[in-house]
């Protein structure tokens, strides 16, 4: 019997010694950048199918635009690979001239060649192909033309002011430069294997595991300081956590929680990195479905909330309050100051500041004094049950009562989109106030209903909004700022959509939820992170580490 | 050879039946993977388009054929999100599964069987009250927070194993520093099934009259234990290891998330995520041989054990 407890002690440790002793620290190459996302796996790492946060960090660190969003900072444009441009003065040709020497990275064997006009004209030739673009739509209407080797003309049916433009030829979604014969020559597999610009060069795609790029030495900003860049896909928070405590990832995403912020701050040697432009989040009232088809009932629910309580809900260094459909970041934003102010010049409420008393008067009046019950469909995404439980715990106050009911995120965005919710809560960016208020307010974007149906929940334009037996309608609005040329006229007018639709409480804005990474004290970016649309920390040419 | 055919013969009908569940069960899921493959700014056409790349224009049956057709030919197809053939990335990820499964039994079976012998000779004893506890704890433990509580004693703390990924299978060294923790997380779980049963079972033949005649027969008793309790007891711990086993590969799902290893588990989460029919498909069908194989590989030991159940008796 003793034999058989000695039998245990020395398998036991036979077993820990086999892979003690054979086992070997994994060390990572001092000047490789490791980032960890909140993903199982990467989708697709085309540049025009490249829509969510894992696949855009890659695509980010290979390819450029004509211009780009300055780096850290989505609020400015600066020269990408066009050295400089000029537009028409009736706003319909815009000519790009191309730097020279551009290198494209090498690929199967091929030593890559210098990037020509032909490449950009073949690359936003596809970018307006539906079979080979997810974007084809933003550049309906336009015509490409390399007029020689370093220039190229894009013309437009209509005019569109530079702030409408520029973000189509811009690093970002259909903007990203393909090059012609790497994307001939690799056809289907340039899904998997993209070959572009920029300062990194792919190496190597281990299934659900990472992406390899490295280092560009020929890069026209000059060869990065790093050797190259792991992007790995954990979905697991805490595995992501305990690797940049092992120092065995530099950098991790975060979810947008107060708490882990602070889990974060509080690590030895880990900063926190919290920046924009975030995603808006909005509460749409769909006016087909009873009683939200009364504007008293839509006021009323917007008078019974706060919020800075939905802030405080999901932490204050991780949301801010938003008051509109657009976030004042963007032009034709409004800030709750403006609402105000303009509230008072046009002797309109169009901020809804919380009122409850008022809230239930307006029940009152609408026929519901004792409130009334309404059924939700919500995703179990913290992001989005996190925010909607406090609303509906401030709604219950006024006698509001919503049913939540739980569903999976897939399930959640068909139910929306098959109009079945009274309210629908809604994350996200869009690029321009166009797209916003396109996707939202426009009555062609109406769920089901709509001639091409986009995010309209509230069906604005329509129905009748404010009960005049009419229907509602700003996509006058939409349109007109579509053509408008002056960025100040254009502004104006999207502000003006958006305060009608604020006067007729079709929406309420709640918060703005920002991004979230920590990142070793080692790390550092090279410039100043305060927003950027790959939703992730850009790595560039400047980015350090320093072990 | 008939026995083993036969146990063949009943697999396939189960192996059917699965992935025909699963195949339905994952179209009755509401969402559009061309929608939300091309997201909000994909035009109707473009959605249409993609729809009919994927097949998904067809009637149901046809693409249950057009899969089955493929699952006979060993094709699994491509990946309805990014175009990617399945059958590669699953070349990829069941490597990685099978060796965190076959290491986990490994480490069950080497720990659990001594210890419930252990156990259970010194009934009522303080290392039998030890050993039920452990056996308790362990059973009560979710795989996926043992596993962090491991990665958080043994990586961060002693610094002793990498936290990220599943190393590089070429290189001995690398995976097998990546694969001690996971394999262990479910090791530890097994050996608390294991020990549960083989104690359990010892104690029972401990008790039959050909053990008490092998005594009164004056042999030692380190002869009766080893040539009649444990031959004995140890049948039908046989058969519940393969059970256990299909409850660990259930369990190497979370563990393959928490230590973030590149397997079949990470696979299927990820394609359930973001409603990649073709490769959840494909992953619910790997899942399934699992099984089935695992079972019939039991019935197959358990035959070799035991001859009486080749024989039908």
């Amino acid at each position: 019997m003793l034999r058989v407890s000695k039998l245990t002690l020395f398998v036991g440790i036979l077993v820990v010694m086999m892979f003690g002793l054979i086992a070997q620290p994994v060390l990572g190459k001092d000047q490789v950048l490791k980032i960890a996302l909140d993903a199982a796996d990467l989708n697709v790492i085309h540049p025009h199918f490249a829509n969510n946060t894992q696949d855009r960090a890659v695509v980010h660190l290979i390819f450029n635009g004509l211009v780009r969003y300055k780096t850290g900072d989505i609020s400015e444009f600066e020269p990408d690979l066009a050295k400089s441009w000029e537009v028409s003065k009736d706003g319909t040709v815009w000519t790009f001239h191309l730097r020279h020497g551009v290198m494209v990275h090498p690929w199967n064997g091929h030593p890559g060649y210098e990037l020509t006009s032909e490449d950009v004209v073949y690359s936003l030739r596809g970018s307006a192909d539906p079979a080979q673009s997810a974007w084809s739509g933003e550049y309906a209407g336009m015509t490409f033309k390399a007029v020689d080797r370093y220039t190229v003309k894009i013309t437009l049916e209509k005019p569109v002011s530079p702030s409408l433009f520029l973000p189509k030829v811009a690093d970002y979604a259909g903007g990203l430069i393909t090059p012609k014969k790497a994307a001939e020559d690799l056809g289907e597999d340039f899904r998997i294997h993209p070959v572009g610009t920029g300062p990194f060069i792919f190496k190597k795609y281990t299934p659900m595991s990472k992406v390899v790029v490295v280092r560009n030495e020929k890069y026209f900003r000059g060869a990065p300081k790093l050797a190259g860049v792991e992007v790995l896909y954990m979905p697991d928070m805490s595995s992501r956590k305990f690797g940049l405590q092992s120092k065995e990832l530099d950098v991790i995403e975060g979810p947008p929680s107060q708490p882990w912020v602070e889990e974060m701050k509080a690590l030895p040697g880990v900063k926190v990195d919290v920046f924009g432009p975030g995603e808006g989040a909005v509460l749409h009232f769909n006016m087909t479905k009873k009683p939200f088809d009364d504007i008293r009932v839509r006021r009323a629910t917007c008078y019974a909330l706060t919020r800075d309580e939905v802030v405080t809900t999901i932490g204050k260094d991780v949301a801010d309050p938003m008051y509109s459909m657009v976030p004042p970041v963007l032009a034709g934003g409004l800030t709750r100051e403006e609402l105000v102010e303009r509230g008072q010049q046009d002797g309109k409420d169009y901020l809804y500041a919380t009122d409850r008393k008022k809230a239930k008067e307006l029940l009152a009046k609408a026929g519901f004094p004792d409130g009334f019950s309404t059924d939700i469909y919500m995703s179990e995404r913290g992001e989005y049950l996190l925010p909607i439980q406090n609303v509906v715990a401030q709604l219950g106050r006024c006698g509001i009562d919503v049913k939540l009911h739980i569903v999976d995120h897939a399930t959640y965005h068909h139910n929306m989109r098959a109009d079945m919710n009274s309210i629908d809560l809604y994350n996200c960016w869009r690029p321009t106030a166009d797209v916003f208020l396109t996707h939202f307010y426009l009555s062609d974007s109406g769920v089901v209903t709509g001639e091409s149906p986009v995010t309209n929940f509230s069906h604005i334009g329509q129905v009748d909004a404010n009960g005049d037996g009419t229907i509602d309608s700003v996509d006058d609005l939409i349109k007109a700022a579509r053509k408008e040329l002056d960025a100040a006229k254009q502004a104006e007018l999207w502000k003006e959509a958006q305060l009608k639709a604020q006067d007729w409480a079709v929406s309420y804005a709640t918060h703005i939820k920002k991004f979230t990474f920590a990142r070793r004290d080692y790390v550092d970016w090279g410039y100043e992170l305060r927003s950027t649309l790959i939703l992730s920390p850009q790595i560039n040419e400047l980015t350090t580490i320093s072990k | 050879m008939g026995y083993i055919i036969r146990r063949i013969l009943i697999a396939i009908p189960t192996l059917f039946i699965v992935v025909t569940i699963a195949f339905v069960m994952i179209r009755v899921a509401p969402g559009d993977p061309a929608e939300a493959r091309l997201g909000d700014y994909a035009t109707k056409e473009a959605v249409e388009a993609l729809q009919e790349e994927m097949g998904l224009n067809v009637p149901i049956w046809l693409q249950y054929l057009r899969f089955l057709k493929g699952l006979l030919q060993g094709n699994f197809g491509r990946s309805i999100l990014n175009g990617k053939p399945i059958s590669n990335d699953l070349k990829t990820a069941i490597p990685y599964s099978l060796e965190l499964m076959f290491t986990g039994i490994v480490f069950g079976v080497l720990l659990g069987i001594p210890l419930g012998i252990y156990t259970a000779l010194r009934r009522n004893a303080l290392p039998d009250y030890m050993g039920r506890a452990f056996s308790l704890i362990g059973l009560s433990f979710p795989s996926f927070y043992l596993g962090i509580l491991l990665l958080l004693v043994f990586a961060i703390k002693l610094h002793l194993f990498p936290v990220v990924g599943g190393g590089d299978l070429h290189n001995l060294g690398d995976n097998l520093s990546h694969l001690f923790l996971p394999a262990f997380t479910l090791g530890l779980i097994m050996t608390a099934y294991i020990t549960r049963v083989t104690r359990s079972s010892i104690l029972e033949v401990l008790n039959e009259d050909y053990v008490r005649t092998a005594r009164s027969k004056g042999l030692r008793e380190r002869i009766v234990i080893y040539k009649h309790v444990l031959k004995n007891a140890l049948l039908p711990v046989t058969s519940l290891v393969g059970v256990y086993s299909i409850v660990l590969i259930g369990g190497s799902i979370m563990v393959e998330i928490v230590f973030s290893r590149p397997g079949v588990g990470k696979m299927m989460i990820g394609a359930m995520k973001q409603r990649d029919y073709t490769t959840l498909q494909a992953v619910v069908a790997v899942y399934a041989s699992f099984v089935v194989i695992l079972n019939l590989l039991t019935d197959l030991i358990y035959g070799v054990i035991d001859p009486r159940i080749k024989r039908g008796r």
